[in-house]
């Protein structure tokens, strides 16, 4: 089932202390952000929960008011619209996350491309400065801004006194202090969930690649109008790929890595104090 | 950072093997409930007094030719209220994916503008479930649902495909038909 399954790291905590954390003693928001649903976790406290997640909120808003290709008005969509030549300002935001994508690039000799194989070298960040160099690049944060808005939201909590609790981005997770979560695995083809593992300090993030569908995802030089399909393990009708790290934004973008190579022992994944599961699975009937 | 086992899954080694053959189960959390939602969103109103919008066939198809389908003729609407002034409204309702039922409250103010959106519950079952109207129905009321709850833990999903554009959507629709109803006087 598993293509090469990584090893659990060692248990830091008895099973049955994973889930003793009760529901009783946090605080649960949810909003839809980014294009799915977005969780925050705070500890229960009459004076500061609701002011807790209307930041972490906040927070996410801000990164998805730069990053969102989708509003017109934000620095990824400005981008796109520029003419080879020409740049704008960027905000600390899109300077983290291009940066952390342009390393990724680099270390993955291509395999991660925020451009999804339009024109991989076709911007330039120096600086504050994002410059347009080839009139066909396109860029999509999609496989890597959750992640750092996650990280974001995170850290607003932390300055604004809240010492633990989560934040989850459709699956995209962070949990902070001593919030302990349970994390369970969506089933994509046939509904339902299947208990997975529990979180502590640390950041968890899966992708789904659906044989019938179409992968956002296009391999390196792939025609940008006909973006191919990623690479599928023969005989799967779905893989699930799973990534630990330290921090969402690797958390979330070492998934793509992680599903376009089909390794789950990614000789990159060490380097960012990450780990990689892959879940094959049969087709459900219908 | 920490990734342990999952609850009565064994040993390491065998949980992350047996993920695919693992038993599904249901998921469900409940956020708010509909007056916690509401005052969330309206913190200064004193009352919120219960409306009700019902369009006629030519609002109907109105909406319809803004590329709205109203999907129903009547909708409740909580109007908030401070010192005989209205503060906004809140509408809520459930949006039912493949395999997800989500409750969630729009704020509007005044205006018409969307003040906030917050989630009230999210459902998560097998495909056969939801597609069985019993399953839907057992979420009518706040207790009906406690079967469904995960004990005490707190669980989070992970996937990659979840999406909100239904509550999007279904937002869209809210925004359209209090509009409507503000332009009609039905809400005045």
């Amino acid at each position: 089932m598993n293509a090469r399954p990584a090893a659990f790291p060692a248990l830091a905590a008895p099973a049955a202390e994973a889930h003793r954390a009760p529901d009783a003693g946090w605080h649960r928001r949810a909003r839809p952000l980014l294009g799915t649903l977005v969780e925050v976790g705070v500890p229960c406290s009459d004076t500061h929960a609701n002011r807790w997640a209307d930041i972490a909120f906040e927070a996410i808003a801000a990164v998805q008011a730069c990053l969102s290709r989708f509003e017109p008005a934000s620095e990824v969509a400005r981008f796109n619209a520029l003419a080879a030549g020409e740049e704008i300002e960027v905000g600390a935001h899109a300077q983290a996350v291009l940066s952390a994508a342009r390393r990724l690039q680099h270390e993955s000799a291509g395999l991660f491309d925020v451009s999804l194989g339009s024109a991989p070298d076709g911007w330039r960040l120096d600086g504050s400065r994002l410059r347009k160099l080839s009139p066909a690049v396109r860029l999509s944060l999609d496989g890597i801004a959750k992640g750092h808005a996650v990280d974001c939201a995170v850290q607003a909590l932390r300055q604004a006194g809240c010492e633990s609790g989560w934040v989850n981005a459709g699956g995209d997770l962070r949990s902070f202090g001593s919030a302990r979560v349970a994390v369970q695995l969506r089933d994509e083809a046939g509904g339902g969930v299947r208990a997975f593992a529990s979180l502590l300090d640390g950041a968890f993030a899966t992708s789904h690649y659906d044989a019938r569908s179409r992968c956002r995802l296009a391999e390196p030089g792939a025609d940008p109008a006909s973006p191919a399909p990623a690479p599928m393990p023969r005989a799967h009708a779905a893989v699930h790929v799973s990534v630990a790290a330290p921090l969402c934004l690797w958390a979330d973008a070492l998934t793509k890595l992680v599903a376009l190579s089909g390794d789950a022992m990614h000789p990159l994944l060490a380097g960012f104090g990450a780990q990689a599961w892959l879940h094959a699975f049969p087709a459900h009937p219908q | 950072m920490q990734v342990g086992p999952a609850i009565g899954a064994g040993i390491a080694g065998v949980a992350v093997v047996s993920v695919a053959l693992a038993p599904t189960s249901a998921f469900a959390v409940d956020y708010l409930s509909v007056d916690q939602a509401s005052k969330l969103i309206f913190p200064d109103a004193e009352r919120f007094e219960r409306r009700e919008i019902v369009l006629d066939e030519a609002q109907m198809r109105e909406l319809a030719g803004r590329g709205v389908r109203a999907r129903s003729q009547r909708w409740g609407v909580l109007e908030a209220q401070k010192a005989g002034a209205t503060l906004g409204f809140v509408v809520i309702d459930e949006v039912v994916g493949k395999f997800e039922l989500i409750t969630y409250a729009v704020g509007i103010g005044p205006d018409g503008a969307i003040r906030q959106i917050e989630i009230l519950s999210y459902r998560e079952s097998h495909g056969y479930e939801i597609r069985l109207p019993a399953w839907r129905r057992q979420f009518v009321g706040k207790t009906a649902a406690a079967p469904l709850k995960l004990g005490e833990d707190i669980a989070n999903i992970s996937g990659a495909t979840l999406s909100c554009d239904h509550v999007t959507e279904g937002v869209r629709r809210i925004v359209a038909v209090v509009d409507l109803a503000r332009r009609s006087g039905a809400l005045s």
